[in-house]
């Protein structure tokens, strides 16, 4: 890579950090990032700008749009643009986690500590890390008191921190870590990501899940997690702790455990697609009588073991021309923003698993439309496309996966161990 | 005399606008000058940071350079940082400068910190200037035998700074052995920044500093397992570069390397699916290769599940991969369906990847899928999805009735554009299919009205003329048709003339007064000079000969074959080789966009 911006929305940069030689610079600064600029500005919406745009002088332009900043990594020869990518992306959760929020605001804010992490993630052009872990080790993280306390005393606290770079032969886990109680616990989160027809039927039905845990142990503990159908879980992504050999041989997850929260473990299990395996049952309906349109969205728990399902949301845009919206529900709330489109966003707290007949209703008049009436083609096609869906399930596992053991090997304390499954909604749509 | 009176004002104007930004620049610059060299700690520090905002916004702070160096000696790790930073970025303008920074680094790479160790030699390297090279190579030799392992790694990609500047001292110093030496070094990190440098001292030299070898592909299998994942990627590339000796050794790289398909980060994935694809020439095992063909497919599936940006990465490689291998994911067609949010771009490719993978057994629910998508309002999604429908089929036969099925609903619907886009693939699909689906046609014409656009037009009015026998009052509608002849566009008035020909060479009593009518008001009122000509060559051609008319006018044409939109083998195979690299994304191979091969980042 020779060059990394932050850009604002409408393609100023912000922030510029290079890996190139003089000519190089240039061409970026003056010649690149004006015409991307001119790119995003040329395409209807920004979101729709292709992530990777051949630029101008034999430059690739590789970016991504999170909030209201962009992050524009420039290339001029053969690389992994995945590479790239998942760097950015990564540069996105570093600075996330050092200066909060990001916005053009604290990036000027906080452009010191940019500038340094930015240093220690790429080296002469060669990503070298993006783990904030390792990154916490190397540049400090700024604080408030920090902050306060050197204004005011003149005295900084930066040297005093001295940067660890750990080189054992578990680079995750430091020596002699001691707990005053040990604990360990395992989160499993699955998300749905689904595509429901009309009529209910599942089109596409897929659950990603992660095992995130949280270890407070002392010493240098092994673990051994063992899952009751390790084999339907299709594309496992172990955290760097885990051994593999184990995996390929027993299914049984064996780690050294980090301290502190971490990722274990990241997988998928394709679903079949028979309605009856799904959490809750959406259908949708759009029809026309006259100028009056109606919406209407059925939603009915499934099978998940007696949980009730929380937080439900139902978003559907209306069209730009809507106008005249009314809703009804008889539970839960439910609110239209007159953003553009306009949206109504149906909220139920909480749906019990033998409840039924949870029924939204929406009724809208479309601008122009009047004219129309007399049987005249409409010009485009126009009316509801999507729903989306949200919820969560807490003490359910959509993938029906569950914990059988988990054991402490190699320390002879016994930990406090819990295990907590949650489900929620990923990109769950319903199509009219 | 106005305008010359308006630029000499104008002219001035510009000349004041730039003293007064100069005065304002100047000011802040002389402020900043006092505060760097003040008696406080705390004003000195916050001046450099000033320092440093301005240069990154784009401003000269050049003039500073004295000022700023005399807070180089500074324990506050921040503002060494900045000051650095301020160095590399103005040490090429001013070389005979940054020599009174030299003894601060030289100072600072024997440090007790490892961190300010490395920051020194780091930032010497990217100095890259030629004054500073004789004070780095003793720092240097010492940083790459480090006790500390972030050190080395750091001396490390140093080496092939050094060696950007000047190769002979790179050389002669040792230090590319030194790189080679720390391939076998017993910290990850320092392996994999060794393997990056070494790749790019080859990129800058004629490619032959570093070839690897059967015994150092096997440390770098041992180490790809356990260093990050910059590294695995930097790895991975080296051992693709490299030709295994035997078919064993390459058959045990590949087992050894398919763990890294089960990885986080998509880079490493597609990485590694480059090395599979790549292995393949020297792997023979069919029992082996369909191992890896079906542990390629799941971590793909996955790709599709992450942000916008690399779902659209992933699409265009599996586009590639799919060109190769037309039955790799024949199973997995519902991790391409669109999502309404989906960016216009991610859904594009979907599309595309999903005509590939249609075969008869999966073309009813892609069908299906098509058909929503063809109802939705976005205009170029909706064309996309209509043309989708239309090439399959045209490729399958067995799938031709359902598609041409889904194509007639479509068209009864009656939404604008996507009866344009319907009309235009129909007349394709009958091309391919003669005398198979003469029943759609009437359909056509009783949508006569809300064919619009010139494409769509030219294809019914070819209809009209080839299946006029199929038609319930073909006379008239071609009569409406002729009588607006100059008000179309020019492929639609070929195309009508060809029909009018068509309709009297098949009924000779009723289409004579039509005939005579189009070809008059073509050759007379006509302003086009192709459908002029057309006109008369089909007039002269009736009058002299109408049998000859028959057998050019009513010849039986060749079906449209199945048309192939793969690239050409010779530019697929290029791509492939770099799958997962810029050009497969973009398609075009390397040498068609990057800038100059030899322009080495320093």
């Amino acid at each position: 890579m020779d060059s990394l911006f932050i850009l604002n929305a409408s393609g100023a940069a912000l922030l510029e950090k290079h890996w190139c030689d003089d000519r190089a610079i240039r061409r970026a600064s003056l010649v690149v990032v004006p015409a991307f600029a001119r790119y995003l500005a040329s395409v209807e919406a920004a979101a729709d700008a292709e992530p990777m745009w051949s630029g101008p002088q034999g430059t690739v332009c590789i970016h991504i749009q999170r909030q209201e900043l962009i992050y524009l990594g420039i290339v001029s020869r053969e690389v992994p643009p995945l590479e790239v990518l998942e760097l950015l992306e990564g540069v996105v959760q570093a600075l996330g986690e050092y200066v909060g929020r990001l916005s053009e605001l604290t990036i000027k804010e906080n452009f010191v500590t940019v500038y340094q992490l930015l240093s220690e993630m790429v080296d002469s052009g060669a990503m070298v890390t993006t783990d904030t872990a390792v990154l916490r080790g190397l540049v400090p993280v700024p604080n408030l008191v920090n902050r306060v306390l050197e204004n005011v005393s003149g005295i900084g606290i930066g040297p005093e921190r001295r940067p660890n770079v750990n080189t054992s032969a578990t680079p995750w886990r430091a020596q002699g870590i001691r707990h005053s109680t040990n604990e360990f616990y395992v989160d499993i989160a699955e998300r749905i990501d689904a595509i429901i027809a009309a009529s209910g039927a599942v089109v596409a039905y897929d659950v990603n899940g992660e095992i995130s845990c949280k270890s407070r142990l002392t010493g240098m503990p092994e673990l051994v997690l063992t899952l009751n159908r390790p084999e339907i879980m299709d594309d496992v992504v172990f955290h760097p702790c885990v051994r593999r050999r184990a995996w390929d041989a027993e299914r049984t997850i064996g780690f050294v455990p980090p301290d502190g929260p971490f990722k274990l473990a990241s997988f998928h299990v394709a679903m079949e697609t028979s309605p009856r395996s799904l959490p809750l049952h959406v259908r949708a309906q759009a029809s026309r009588s006259g100028g009056t349109h109606t919406v209407e969205i059925a939603v009915d728990p499934g099978q998940c073991h007696g949980r009730p399902i929380e937080k439900l949301g139902v978003r559907v845009p209306l069209p730009l021309q809507a106008y005249n919206i009314g809703v009804q529900c008889k539970t839960g709330a439910h609110k239209v923003t007159n953003a553009r489109p306009p949206q109504v966003e149906w909220t139920v707290k909480s749906v019990r698993p033998g409840d039924r007949g949870l029924r939204l209703s929406i009724q809208y008049h479309m601008h122009g439309e009047a004219a129309a009436a007399g049987g005249a083609p409409p010009a485009e096609q126009q009316g509801v496309a999507a729903a989306f869906v949200d919820f969560e399930i807490a003490g359910y596992s959509a993938a029906s996966i569950k914990v059988d053991a988990l054991r402490l090997l190699r320390e002879s304390y016994k930990p406090f161990k819990g295990v907590r499954y949650v489900t929620k909604a990923g990109s769950f749509q319903v199509r009219f | 005399m106005m305008n010359a009176a308006i630029q000499t004002s104008l002219a001035q104007l510009q000349i004041l606008k730039a003293k007064a930004l100069a005065v304002l620049r100047k000011g802040e610059n002389y402020e900043l000058k006092t505060e760097l060299n003040s008696e406080y700690k705390e004003r000195r520090k916050e001046a450099v940071r000033r320092v440093i905002a301005n240069m990154t916004v784009g401003k000269d702070v050049s003039g500073l350079f004295t000022d700023v160096l005399k807070n180089m000696h500074t324990d506050d790790l921040e503002s060494k940082k900045l000051i650095y930073l301020y160095l590399i970025n103005y040490a090429k303008t001013k070389p005979d400068l940054v020599i009174l920074a030299i003894n601060t680094f030289v100072k600072d790479a024997e440090d007790g910190n490892p961190l300010i160790r490395a920051l020194a030699i780091r930032t010497m390297g990217c100095l890259h200037v030629q004054e500073v090279l004789d004070y780095l190579c003793d720092p240097l030799r010492r940083c790459l035998a480090d006790a500390n392992p972030y050190v080395r790694k750091t001396a490390v990609m140093c080496v092939a700074k050094v060696y950007d500047l000047n190769r002979a001292v790179a050389e002669e110093n040792g230090f590319v052995d030194a790189v080679r030496a720390a391939l076998a070094d017993s910290n990850m990190m320092v392996v994999a920044n060794a393997v990056s440098a070494l790749a790019e001292i080859n990129a800058m030299g004629r490619g032959d500093v570093w070839r690897l070898d059967a015994a150092t592909a096997g440390k770098l299998l041992t180490a790809v397992n356990e260093c990050v994942e910059w590294g695995q990627i930097a790895i991975l590339e080296a051992l693709i570069d490299y030709v295994p000796g035997d078919e064993k050794e390459a058959e045990s790289i590949c087992e050894r390397v398919l763990p890294r398909l089960q990885h986080a980060n998509g880079g490493v994935v597609l990485t590694t699916v480059r090395l599979l694809l790549k292995y393949e020439a020297h792997v023979r095992r069919a029992d082996l290769l369909a191992q890896f063909e079906k542990k390629m497919v799941p971590p793909l599936i996955t790709l599709l599940a992450s942000e916008p940006e690399i779902q659209y990465v992933a699409l265009r490689n599996i586009n590639l991969i799919l060109q190769r291998r037309p039955r790799l994911l024949g199973k997995e067609i519902r991790a391409f369906f669109c999502k309404y949010n989906d960016p216009i771009y991610v859904k594009f490719e979907k599309i595309d990847v999903l005509v590939r993978i249609c075969s008869e057994r999966n073309a009813e629910p892609l069908l299906n899928e098509l058909k929503e998508y063809a109802k939705e309002v976005d205009v170029d999604f909706v064309r996309c999805a209509v043309a989708a429908i239309g090439r399959l089929a045209i490729r399958h036969e067995a799938a031709a009735d359902k598609a041409v099925a889904v194509l007639v609903e479509l068209l009864q619907m009656k939404v604008d554009y996507a009866v344009q886009a319907v009309v235009a693939v129909l007349g394709e699909v009958l091309r391919r299919y003669p005398r198979r689906f003469e029943g759609v046609v009437a359909t056509l014409c009783e949508h006569a009205d809300y064919i619009r656009e010139p494409e769509a037009r030219a294809v019914y009015a070819w209809a009209l003329g080839e299946y006029s026998e199929h038609i319930d009052g073909a006379l008239g509608l071609l009569s409406a048709a002729a009588e607006s002849l100059l008000e179309e566009d020019a492929r639609v008035q070929l195309a009508l003339l060809s029909a009018v020909v068509k309709f009297f060479l098949k009924q000779p009593q009723r289409g004579q007064q039509l005939v005579v009518r189009a070809l008059q008001c073509a050759t007379e009122k006509c302003a086009n000079p192709d459908v002029r000509d057309r006109a008369y060559i089909y007039w002269r051609l009736l009058s002299a000969d109408p049998t000859a008319a028959r057998t050019v006018a009513l010849s039986e044409k060749p079906p449209v074959c199945p048309e192939s939109t793969n690239l050409p083998d010779a530019l697929l195979a290029e791509l492939a080789a770099e799958l997962g690299c810029v050009s497969s994304v973009l398609q075009k191979p390397a040498r068609h966009f990057v800038y100059a091969h030899s322009e080495k980042p320093g």
